[in-house]
């Protein structure tokens, strides 16, 4: 699957911004919080193609009864941000799959 | 040998005087260097060296970041003065996994501690840390004396 995340934030307004203009630490803690289930990737790890950029282990939230995930997405000059995004349900297993144990 | 300088917001204004000097030193050490940076950043370096005298490489911060494979440069060389810098300079080492240098500072001391730790903690780069903001010299000074750690062997 080919996925631009800053396209897809930028022209769809199906997802959520949990915390914006933060760091990366307090991002990590908002999606531990709001998660139902937690998995944990490297940096430079695609999820749905988009490397995730962060500190390692980098958690990714999946709450499965909505069908969202929560990612961090940082940009240089604008901090972190915790995005909770709908995904199809075939990702989410994908997804599980990237889980690294930490 | 390839070296990326990587750096983060141009809000700081020792940051952009510190890229072009640290692209000159590893051009001169005999690497191939490429700077790469947010659009703002690299305007202002575009500015500075209009004949690209100094900067001979430059790359969006994204789209490097999407194509990076390990091994694609030998030495990454990182501007941190922000905490999204310090994910970035972090990622960009985990995807890398090579030579790196992150040189951290920032006006607040307590700042220059949080991003030491951020980065001393998730890579093995070597750390040149300062107190700067406005004058580049302290951190400059420092870098010159790390980067003989980093010489091209014959």
């Amino acid at each position: 699957m080919s996925f631009c995340l800053e396209t897809y934030l930028q022209q769809s307004d199906d997802y959520k911004v949990l915390a914006k203009n933060s760091g990366v630490k307090e991002c990590y803690k908002i999606i531990e919080t709001e998660s139902d289930e937690l998995i944990h990737v490297n940096p430079g790890d695609k999820i749905l193609g988009a490397r995730l950029i962060g500190l390692p282990p980098i958690p990714v939230g999946i709450n499965e009864a909505e069908g969202t995930i929560l990612i961090t997405y940082t940009k240089p000059c604008h901090g972190t941000a915790a995005i909770e995004l709908p995904v199809e349900k075939e990702e989410l297993i994908s997804i599980r799959k990237m889980d690294i144990g930490a | 040998m390839k070296a990326m300088i990587l750096l983060g917001c141009p809000e700081a204004p020792a940051q952009t005087p510190l890229a072009v000097y640290a692209s000159y030193k590893l051009n001169q050490m005999g690497y191939e260097t490429t700077i790469v940076s947010n659009p703002a950043a690299g305007k202002l370096l575009d500015v500075c060296d209009p004949e690209h005298v100094y900067i001979k490489n430059r790359e969006d911060i994204d789209r490097t970041l999407e194509d990076l494979e390990e091994g694609d440069y030998d030495l990454l060389l990182g501007l941190v003065h922000k905490d999204a810098a310090a994910t970035f300079f972090v990622t960009y080492y985990h995807i890398l996994q090579t030579k790196a240098i992150a040189l951290i500072f920032s006006r607040d001391g307590a700042e220059v501690e949080e991003f030491v730790d951020m980065v001393a903690s998730s890579t093995d780069a070597e750390i040149v840390a300062a107190k700067a903001y406005h004058n580049p010299t302290p951190i400059r000074v420092k870098l010159d004396k790390a980067l003989k750690n980093f010489e091209i062997e014959e």
